[in-house]
């Protein structure tokens, strides 16, 4: 009978045993075809995992991060970024300014765009006044509003004359969305892929990834090694690390923060973090406690950054207290601590301005983003020690984005950047119309005059005094509490030489640097 | 047969009609602004309104909701579903490209789940004891495991330990027919777990429930052998609701492999959906949603013609 039941369960079990071993057979051989976990990649291809797939590349137009990271490989504006983050021409070989309302760029020599077009001094005017043009929706009319005349002197020589000074107008021509673009593409409808970057797109699969190649008419394709750049969309924070850990690619942006120690930690692959955009916190302002400047006060001194950061970034970034000013040497000690976290002095200025007992408000944050929504559960904790009972709202990012310009919540929890770091960035959080990342109803034209004059000051003297009367109405009128600024990373093969991390704002702008990029497989 | 099958495909049509005008009434109501959003992406600068009222304009969401509904609906009738608001390539053409790769996907993972599950649970019901127990057990586990969880200990087993197979990603056949094996093993089988289990327990169950009928012990004492018994009649019988299961199964895994997709960064028609809804791409969510749906209702017309194959009393 043993015999029997035996042989029958051997019977039974020779179909399946033969069956897991075709699978492990078929999966070795599969894994045999192409060549293990990821395929090691022809030399001079870069291997990229982008966290996002690009929308339609519309000129002038800022559409986000993983549309800006393309338009540093395909397209260059007059100035551009080198590897620390410095200013410098880009297809203009030099910058001359005469006076400070002048601005005379040289252009390289035999400049063409990826079509096979030229590159004239009339396209670079055509360009800059699509974007300065306010009915364009260019990002960079704080930068281009002062242009009173661009003159294309010759093919190759451009004269920009500005009504007043402005010591951010090269900043923002560096900015991707500044790039000299076929006049074919000055318009809303016509895709923006044609540039004179150090690559062009050479094929695009929707919802896989694109191919770039070395663009040979570029101004520095000399020093550009690579042949290819092979991006390829992994919208998972996970998946994407899984993708550089696994050896699927040679490098991927935006690492998640809980991915931050594996992957740093992983050898053969480097993590280049540095601190990006800041968190805080906005108010509506159109009535109800927050029209009054003591309570907003009181949130900024109420909140304890370090939890925050804690709880949203697992302590990858910097407490921030004040505003960013991006190390500008001009500027040390400028705006850094306007508010410390001491929640006495919250209650103390609550019951100034006649809220001894606190009262209720909604916090609005997201679902779709954990960080903002952790930072604003790290808020709630905070305002609720101080007497401010808070209710999260946390609707998908549309929501969040329709409720934040309808005004639609009496505080909010926001992450934002610069496009320059030029403190004029400030501008837009005290001037102009409401939008969904800024105090709903908020405006200070005191503010806006002292940065106004910041930014047209020709001494860092000057600068630095405009500045400092400007920080200083911010620490008591408080347009916005800071939280904290979190560390952005890129993460790549140790094959992969001389990319960089460009610090704070710019971070967002190192694709620049693939231009002098390399790898060694 | 004819009335039958006829009858089954006007109430597929009228299904699909209400699908699409519920979708389009849904998406309308839920609260985001699709010309917000592809201004306002990821940090840095926000769009002023009067740039959002263009955009607007330009997507004709300006338009009364009468206006679009009956744009949206002719357009549907007549095979254009419009293009996408975030790269404005045409939705069937999106369509035709994610929804081989899904079906390619779910087929796979239907083919491993039927493979396995049906013998193995015809077989645990059959041979009950240790087996039987063993197999109620796995497939407990298999049915209560996320199918996010699994993906991610396979990748973690065979990509980043062992590193047989990349751990996700997406190469189309004609450019490499290996690594397109190897990219869509893994996702299958992660898919085809929970499905393997499902089948197996309900093979299991019908087998046990016919086994017990009284015309099998009739045969038996005409002298069929107990695998004819087994393998003509009882397990014949046993298939209809399995038939179900798996028809159910499939309709449901075409909309659902979203996970899977997410986890292993396979492009398919789940994550397209997905990602078409954060984005507020009304015409790649309506255009998804109404393919879905065809097929959904396509695959149960088929199930309840089978149906009427294996039991010809559904007919009447």
């Amino acid at each position: 009978m043993r015999t029997s039941l035996t042989s029958r369960l051997r019977a039974a079990a020779r179909p399946r045993t033969a069956a897991l071993t075709a699978a492990a057979v078929a999966s070795m051989t599969l894994a045999a075809c192409g060549g293990g976990s990821g395929s090691s990649g022809e030399a001079g291809t870069l291997r990229f995992g982008l966290s996002a797939e690009p929308v339609t590349l519309t000129t002038g137009v800022w559409q986000g991060s993983a549309t800006n990271f393309v338009l540093t490989l395909i397209h260059r504006g007059l100035m551009t970024l080198d590897e620390d983050g410095e200013l410098v021409p880009g297809l203009a070989a030099s910058v001359d300014t005469p006076d400070p309302t002048t601005y005379v760029f040289t252009l390289h020599e035999g400049l063409t765009f990826s079509d096979g077009s030229p590159l004239t001094a009339t396209n670079v005017k055509n360009s800059l006044e699509y974007y300065a043009n306010p009915d364009n929706g260019s990002t960079l009319i704080a930068g281009l509003q002062d242009i009173a005349s661009i003159t294309a002197d010759s093919d190759t020589q451009v004269t920009v004359t500005l009504e007043a000074p402005n010591n951010a107008f090269l900043e923002f021509l560096a900015v991707p969305t500044a790039a000299i673009v076929p006049d074919a593409s000055l318009n809303a409808d016509t895709p923006n892929i044609v540039g004179a970057g150090p690559f062009e797109i050479e094929e695009q699969n929707e919802g896989v990834g694109m191919t770039l190649a070395k663009f040979d008419g570029f101004y520095d394709a000399d020093d550009v090694a690579l042949d290819e750049i092979d991006v390829a969309y992994y919208p998972d924070g996970d998946a994407r690390a899984n993708a550089l850990v696994s050896g699927d690619v040679d490098m991927i942006d935006y690492v998640t923060w809980e991915n931050f120690d594996r992957v740093g930690d992983t050898d053969g692959v480097e993590l280049a973090a540095q601190p990006g955009p800041f968190q805080y916190v906005q108010f509506n302002v159109t009535d109800g406690p927050f029209a009054d400047p003591l309570v907003r006060e009181a949130v900024a001194y109420a909140i304890n950054r370090d939890n925050a950061l804690t709880a949203a970034f697992q302590s990858n970034g910097q407490p921030l207290e004040g505003v960013v000013t991006s190390n500008d040497p001009a500027l040390e000690g400028l705006g850094d601590e306007l508010w410390t976290y001491d929640p006495d002095r919250a209650k103390e200025l609550l019951a100034e301005a006649g809220y001894p007992d606190g009262f209720s408000a909604t916090l609005l944050a997201t679902s779709q983003y954990t960080f903002l929504q952790d930072t604003a559960l790290s808020v709630q904790q905070d305002l609720q020690a101080v007497g401010i009972d808070v209710t999260l709202d946390a609707p998908d990012w549309s929501g969040r984005l329709e409720k934040g310009a309808a005004g639609d919540y009496d505080l909010a929890v926001s992450g934002d950047v610069g496009i320059v770091t030029n403190p004029i960035y400030l501008l837009s959080f005290v001037q102009g119309p409401d939008n969904f990342n800024r105090s709903f109803g908020y405006a200070n034209e005191e503010i806006a005059a002292s940065l106004t004059d910041g930014l047209r000051a020709t001494d860092d003297e000057t600068r630095a005094a405009a500045y400092e009367e400007a920080f200083d109405l911010f620490a008591t009128d408080v347009p916005f509490a800071s939280i904290d600024t979190r560390d952005q990373a890129w993460a790549y093969s140790d094959d992969v030489e001389g990319f960089s991390n460009l610090p704070g704002f710019h971070t967002f702008f190192s694709g620049y640097t693939l231009a002098n990029t390399s790898i060694e497989r | 047969m004819t009335t039958y099958v006829l009858r089954r495909i006007g109430v597929g049509v009228g299904l699909v009609l209400l699908v699409l005008t519920l979708i389009f009434l849904a998406l309308h109501l839920v609260p985001g602004d699709p010309a917000m959003l592809l201004l306002s992406q990821g940090d840095g600068g926000s769009a002023t309104p009067d740039a959002v009222a263009r955009v607007r304009e330009q997507l004709g969401l300006d338009q009364p909701l009468l206006t679009q509904y009956w744009q949206f609906l002719s357009g549907a009738l007549t095979g254009d579903l419009g293009e996408s608001f975030r790269n404005g390539q045409a939705v069937s053409e999106a369509i035709g490209e994610r929804l081989p790769r899904t079906l390619e996907l779910v087929g796979l993972a239907t083919l491993i789940a039927v493979v396995v599950g049906v013998p193995w649970g015809a077989l645990a019901a059959r041979k009950g004891g240790w087996f039987d127990s063993v197999t109620s057990v796995l497939t407990s586990i298999g049915v209560a495991l996320p199918v996010f969880v699994f993906g991610s200990l396979l990748v973690l087993l065979f990509s980043l330990e062992l590193g047989l197979l990349p751990a996700g990603g997406f190469t189309e056949w004609g450019d490499d027919p290996g690594r397109h094996a190897q990219l869509l093993i893994m996702p299958a089988i992660a898919l085809a777990v929970g499905f393997a289990s499902t089948i197996a327990r309900m093979t299991r169950s019908a087998v046990l429930e016919m086994l017990h009928q009284d015309w099998v012990r009739t045969a038996r004492s005409l002298g069929l052998s107990r695998r004819t018994v087994f393998r003509k009649y009882v397990l014949r019988n046993s298939l209809n609701p399995v038939v179900t299961t798996v028809g159910i199964g499939v309709g449901t895994l075409l909309g659902s492999t979203v996970l899977v997709e997410k986890v292993f960064s396979y492009p398919g028609l789940s994550s397209l959906l997905v990602d078409a809804v954060t984005a507020r791409d009304y015409p790649v969510v309506q255009g998804v949603v109404i393919t879905i749906a065809v097929l959904f209702v396509s695959i149960n017309i088929i199930v309840d013609v089978l149906y009427g194959v294996l039991d010809p009393r559904v007919r009447r």
